[in-house]
């Protein structure tokens, strides 16, 4: 049972940091985006 | 010549196993078409189990075109990853791109996964043995809590479970019981105020080049931090460029009809074929669809318990109920949010929150079944 234990616990540790990362690039792009959309626009 | 009648009569070699198949397959197409459940799915899945289970039919057997289907399409793990490009190319992430922490209670919403593969795996090889549930098995089952059939399919074939077609049918018939499952939880474990909370949704803040950009960075992040997820989120997020890149519109609305309507076709035939009394008729495939409804309510529960932590931390700006939609059954859970939204206020619109997250946890479902994937085989 021990091995499924530590399926879950690295299993949901794994997306959770996984899915962190995508949302830490997306920010970062989506600022670099408007932040150029801004200076065309200026 | 000594010829028995019962080589060449089908209702001669009737079991009860047999007509208790060919009942099932007949409640399938039943719900699909007087119920309207699923009905792309369950009138071929109804069909092909029906077939599977004529008596001396032997399309199900060796060299039947069912079991052509099944070893060209779902043993090889094509069907779903072909359906993925539809998917990915129906999908609108704008949603999600405009709030993009919602992709944190798609990964909560996850829980239901691995909490359910933990009680299968406890009800079977792990601790009880009460059922013949192997690590492998224990994971098939688990991800029908992804609520996404295509997911289901490729890890439960992947993994070689034995009931796989039981896992895909669960999987797809709970994604229409979606505004069943998911409402009492949801009301549970909100409180009157939280329920109420509006959110406003700012449109058309999304550069067409970060809608572009987005599949393209997803599949390099995905598939550098969790390989074994690259053939699904490869597929989805392909869909995805070819619906958002504007230079391939043919391409884009045929992966969304053609393609996504021809492989349903065969993928559900294919999986009805599979459904054969001898080896899904057994005790486990009943606790399969028991464990289904545990996934499910996990799910919800796990994101609507991360919704509430974002609410407190938020101070009050995030609807807690959107975290619900943090299973990727996109859109019924959306929906379920929404009409909840308006039951308890008029006014309050939750849609676009609600899908910001059902569409992020589309996302989530498929690097959770990428990360069952990994982990598995590493502990077995």
């Amino acid at each position: 049972m021990l091995n499924a234990l530590w399926i879950v616990i690295l299993g949901m540790v794994i997306i959770f940091v996984v899915l962190g990362i995508l949302l830490l690039v997306m920010i970062a792009l989506g600022r670099i985006f408007k932040s150029k959309e801004e200076k065309q626009e200026g | 010549m000594d010829i028995s009648a019962s080589e060449f009569l089908g209702f001669l070699n009737l079991d009860w196993q047999i007509v208790i198949m060919l009942v099932i397959g007949c409640v399938l197409l039943w719900l699909g078409i007087a119920h309207k459940v699923e009905p792309v799915l369950l009138v071929p899945i109804g069909i092909g189990c029906i077939l599977a289970n004529i008596p001396l039919g032997g399309v199900a057997e060796k060299g039947g075109f069912l079991a052509i289907l099944s070893d060209a399409g779902i043993h090889t793990e094509i069907f779903p990853l072909l359906i993925f490009i539809g998917v990915g190319a129906m999908i609108d992430f704008g949603p999600f791109l405009s709030q993009p922490y919602t992709i944190l209670l798609g990964a909560a919403a996850q829980f239901g996964i691995f909490g359910t593969f933990f009680l299968a795996y406890f009800l079977g090889d792990g601790w009880l043995h009460v059922l013949d549930f192997s690590l492998k098995d224990a994971a098939a089952i688990g991800i029908i809590g992804s609520a996404d059939g295509p997911t289901s399919i490729f890890v439960s074939t992947t993994f070689q479970s034995k009931y796989t077609a039981a896992i895909v049918v669960a999987a797809y018939s709970y994604m229409a019981m979606v505004p069943i499952i998911q409402p009492p939880i949801i009301k549970a474990l909100t409180t009157k105020k939280e329920k109420i909370i509006k959110m406003p949704y700012v449109k058309g803040t999304i550069s067409q080049k970060t809608k572009i950009l987005f599949p393209i960075v997803t599949i390099i992040v995905v598939g550098l931090l969790c390989p074994k997820a690259t053939p699904l989120i490869g597929a989805l997020m392909f869909g995805n460029l070819l619906r958002e890149c504007g230079v391939v519109k043919n391409l884009s609305e045929t992966a969304q009809n053609e393609l996504a309507n021809i492989i349903t076709i065969l993928l559900g035939i294919a999986v009805g074929g599979l459904m054969i009394g001898s080896q899904f008729l057994r005790p486990e495939t009943i606790l399969v669809f028991v464990l289904g409804i545990v996934a499910f309510s996990l799910d919800t529960a796990a994101g609507v318990l991360l919704g509430k932590l974002m609410c407190v931390l938020t101070k009050g700006k995030v609807n807690p109920m959107i975290g619900a939609c943090g299973i990727s059954a996109f859109p019924m859970s959306s929906r379920v949010v929404q009409k909840l939204g308006l039951q308890f206020d008029p006014h309050n619109h939750l849609l676009m929150h609600a899908a910001g997250a059902n569409t992020a946890g589309q996302i989530a479902s498929v690097v959770a079944g990428g990360v069952m994937l990994m982990l598995v085989p590493i502990f077995s």
